[in-house]
């Protein structure tokens, strides 16, 4: 597909502006009203889903060139996918798509920020776009005993994620997890120190060829290890390898799950079993890789109907954000004792970002600090004593906001919680 | 004509640079056609600039300096509707969305002081947490609350919660010239309120017959009227995006789907109900308002319609009843029976049949967010008839009969084949009603010239041959000029308005009336 492809999408855009807010039948009152934090934040309709339809359309006029202007818009969105749920609460278009090709039409063009390219370059050179902590003499599995899953027959791959092998503070959630697992007696491995990148940002900064490549490469380690599960902690990379993978043909029948699918299932088959007391009232973050932009890919080809309504032959269904991951993270949280659970009042398909995504924490520290902001006061306003969150991407995010601002709240990946129950 | 290097930085020094451009980036975005009416072209005509003003003041900077610079400016709220855009350049655009305070909720006066882009929903919200309600406009809860920005104002609570242009009690108003003007509540500082004083009324003149549409300066705040909920302070919801339903029903609510044998029958009810002043809500809805409203997609859309075209015969309405007690709702519910077996009203079979599918219906409508799905989702464009807001029998029979023409365009392939059944409602448990005919089409330029140059042509012709009065579709000289001298001449009194209040035109008035004689 490319920008081309989303034209009669982009242009059944009727300029509602419900992008603009969460679904409107949730909507509880002027407070966290909003959905999309790049309108939020910079106001000019452009910034919105509805505006960057508009921009879209103007591209493929030829209307609009790839200039400076147009880079400091499309890069200013998280990519976090609210717009493409509150759109298509009514309508029948894609949103989501074609704000992704717009990215990927500037790269193809040649036009992209020196942030990115220089993190492309330590992706193409090293295969992460994070680059390794210090000097990569400590890493985050050092001392535990783990098994390689090139070199030894494992039934479960458990991949970290660059960003998450790449700083030492987010560490005691992959320790966590392989020790959650290996108390399951789960056959796991890892690819250590060779571990690379899913791709995933990649693709949704716009460089999808060198997303592909890696795609490639990863399922061709993946399949030779003859593993036929993956778990990971990190929404964007669950996003990557099952969204993403499978949409371009990569994924086969590989069973991918985010840890908190995975040990929700393992807390139902009784093999880990939380006992010890947390006294904690939390807040749950639903990433927006995890939940409405983790819904799996729906596989569609065909063509609209001729006609005067929008309707396509094989009927076309939409990904509207209702198939996430929403329940297992709740289902964990509920599993462990003494400890309380408070929703936000947007949640699920309509929670609020944590600012890092897209791109914008590398290429406008400020903006996704600024977004972060606003869950930690959504977060505080709940009451609860801790925002607890399945993604190291959020969790750096929130971590990063509360430094220098007066808050009791605590930051945890839903993994630490449940080691600190159950190990 | 573009903003030189010194107009641009005086408006700057208004705003701060954060919130004005006029990059072709940010320009296209606002640029791209609204779905309504859409097809002539994909991007309405090129402006100067766009700017955000914060506050009342800044408003009033901005059109001095339009004045000063023989610029014209427009000013829009969640800028939906065609009517939001410019004819051409030489215009400023003017976007009010940092304007979005809730100013007072006065709960014993009951009004509600808005600047223009608080929405219907973040209103509802706040007020439905204090025991009361406003009306919303029927396009949806996505609109600005502020009365005097969306056309008239109509919506699925008009019932009992009357319409934009009667709810007006007070309004801001950055003249043309640059004048604040405060009519009402908010030029008081006690918490006595009027829509007419202190001073003259202009309520009436600056409102016209479907508000000035952006052509008679820029309306900073105003005081809805609100009124009484006997409902929740908020209602849960089930479900995930697009199938919410509330977690229960609420109690001592209704909502039903009735079909009658003729015009004259629903006619007679709707009478009814008014008189009894029993209803919440009451829609003039058909089958095919009924399936886009509750189908969640296309493909589900048109299986409902096929399905529910089985059940609706004849003309038909959706009701919804609050109670304020047990007795109260018995009461109406008892009244309501009496009703429909006097008019010989059937409730529809099955469509609602399902509680979470009514509880569903009815939480849409109060919130009144099913009209995107109603009106866009077909195809991203709608056009069609808008009646007037007139005596209900003569707006539903003159959509009847401007509606015939529908036909053609159907039997043509310009327009989805959703029936011919007209859409009305009345207002206020009264006489007044309002009724409109949905026609749903892909948009492209062929199609638009026929529904503008035929369609809406016959259906002028018809308003006028007939006497149905001025339909809520006239805007712009053009249309002006044809009504005016068929209806006491009202468009030579309209264009004296806006010469005396906008002496130098700089209010763009493509969708009001310009000076031009």
């Amino acid at each position: 597909m490319a920008l081309a492809d989303y034209q009669q999408d982009m242009e059944t855009c009727c300029r509602c502006s419900a992008c603009k807010f969460i679904t409107l039948e949730n909507v509880k009152g002027v407070e966290n009203s909003y959905i999309c934090p790049s309108i939020a934040r910079y106001n000019f309709h452009g910034y919105s889903g509805g505006g960057r339809m508009g921009i879209g359309i103007a591209l493929l006029e030829k209307e609009l060139d790839y200039s400076d202007k147009l880079l400091e818009v499309v890069y200013n969105c998280q990519m976090c996918g609210g717009c493409d749920v509150s759109c298509k609460y009514a309508m029948d278009m894609e949103v989501f798509e074609p704000i992704s090709e717009v990215r990927i039409a500037c790269v193809e063009n040649g036009k992209t920020l020196p942030v990115f390219d220089n993190m492309m370059e330590g992706f193409r050179r090293d295969g992460r776009l994070v680059p390794a902590a210090g000097t990569r003499s400590k890493n985050w599995f050092d001392g535990r005993k783990t098994k390689d899953f090139r070199q030894q027959k494992v039934d479960v791959i458990f991949h970290v994620g660059c960003r998450t092998s790449a700083d030492p503070s987010l560490w005691k959630v992959p320790q966590s997890s392989l020790a959650l697992m290996q108390k399951a007696g789960i056959n796991v491995g890892i690819a250590g120190v060779e571990e690379q990148c899913c791709g995933g940002r990649a693709y949704y900064l716009g460089y999808k060829a060198d997303f592909l490549k890696q795609a490639e490469y990863n399922m061709k380690q993946f399949t030779q290890s003859g593993a036929r599960t993956l778990v990971t902690g990190c929404a964007e990379c669950y996003q990557a390898f099952r969204v993403l993978y499978d949409r371009f043909g990569f994924k086969g029948n590989l069973e991918v799950l985010h840890t908190t699918e995975f040990f929700a299932r393992l807390i139902r088959e009784g093999k880990i079993t939380p006992s010890k007391k947390i006294n904690l009232n939390v807040t749950y973050h639903d990433p927006c890789y995890l939940g409405r932009l983790g819904e799996p890919w729906i596989h569609w080809k065909g063509k609209q109907i001729p006609g005067q309504i929008r309707l396509f032959d094989p009927p076309r269904e939409f990904r509207r954000g209702s198939y996430g991951v929403y329940a297992p993270p709740r289902e964990l949280l509920k599993s462990l004792p003494g400890l309380t659970l408070t929703e936000m009042e947007r949640t699920r398909e309509y929670a609020w970002c944590c600012g890092a995504g897209g791109g914008v924490k590398e290429s406008n520290p400020d903006f996704a600090a600024w977004t972060a902001d606003i869950r930690l006061k959504e977060a505080e306003a709940s009451g609860a004593e801790a925002l607890v969150t399945a993604c190291p991407g959020c969790e750096n995010s929130f971590t990063s906001a509360l430094k220098g601002r007066k808050s009791s709240i605590q930051i945890y990946d839903i993994v630490e919680l449940l080691a600190r129950s159950t190990l | 004509m573009t903003l030189n290097k010194s107009q641009y930085a005086a408006f700057e020094d208004i705003v701060g640079q954060e919130n004005i451009s006029s990059d072709p980036v940010i320009l296209y975005s606002y640029a791209w056609r609204s779905g309504l009416l859409a097809g002539a072209t994909k991007f309405t005509p090129r402006f100067e600039a766009i700017i955000l003003p914060a506050s009342t003041g800044e408003v009033q900077a901005i059109v001095r300096l339009c004045n000063k610079f023989k610029l014209q400016f427009k000013a829009s709220s969640t800028g939906w509707g065609s009517y939001s855009d410019v004819s051409g350049p030489g215009v400023v655009r003017i976007d009010l969305r940092r304007m979005n305070k809730i100013i007072e909720i006065n709960e014993k006066n009951m009004y509600a002081v808005v600047q223009p882009y608080v929405i219907g929903a973040q209103l509802q919200a706040e007020l439905m947490k204090r025991g009361l309600n406003c009306n919303m406009c029927g396009a949806g809860s996505n609109c600005s609350a502020l009365p005097i920005a969306a056309h008239q104002g109509i919506g699925h609570m008009s019932q009992s919660a009357s319409y934009g242009e009667r709810n007006l009690l007070a309004v801001e108003w950055v003249t043309p010239e640059g004048e604040i003007v405060r009519l009402g509540s908010l030029g008081s500082s006690s918490e006595w309120f009027c829509g007419d004083g202190p001073g003259p009324s202009l309520r009436g003149i600056i409102r016209g017959n479907v508000v000035p549409l952006g052509g008679l300066g820029v309306f900073t705040a105003a005081a809805a009227k609100i009124y009484h909920w006997p409902g929740p302070a908020s209602l849960p919801l089930d479900g995930m995006s697009p199938r919410y339903s509330p977690a229960y029903y609420p109690e001592n609510f209704y909502i039903g789907f009735y079909s009658f044998s003729s015009m004259d029958a629903l006619d007679e009810a709707q009478r009814l109900v008014g008189e009894s002043e029993i209803a919440f809500q009451l829609m003039g809805f058909n089958a095919a308002m009924a399936a886009s409203n509750i189908a969640t997609s296309n493909e589900e859309d048109v299986k409902m319609f096929q399905e529910f075209s089985k059940y609706v015969k004849g003309p038909s309405f959706m009701i919804s009843l609050a109670g304020n007690s047990d007795r109260d709702f018995d009461y109406k519910m008892k009244i309501l029976a009496q009703i429909i077996e006097k008019t010989g009203g059937q409730l529809i079979p099955h469509i609602l049949d399902d509680p979470k599918v009514a509880s569903g219906c009815l939480w849409r409508y109060i919130r009144s967010t099913g009209s995107i799905r109603e009106v866009f989702r077909v195809s991203g464009c709608f056009g069609g008839e808008v009646g007037q807001t007139d005596v209900f029998r003569l707006m539903a029979d003159y959509i009847s009969v401007s509606g015939k023409n529908k036909v053609d365009l159907i039997n043509r392939g310009l327009a989805y084949n959703d029936g011919f059944s007209p859409f009305t409602q009345s207002f206020e448990h009264g006489h007044y009603g309002h009724g409109e005919l949905l026609i749903r089409y892909m948009p492209n330029p062929a199609t638009f010239r026929t529904l503008t140059q035929e369609f809406i042509k016959q259906a002028n012709e018809t308003a006028i041959r007939d006497h149905f009065g001025v339909p809520g579709h006239v805007f712009g000289d053009t249309s002006h000029d044809l009504y005016g001298p068929h209806v006491s001449n009202y468009h030579i009194w309209l264009r004296r308005i806006k010469k005396a209040f906008d002496p130098n035109g700089v209010s763009e008035a493509s969708h009001y009336i310009t000076g031009k004689e």
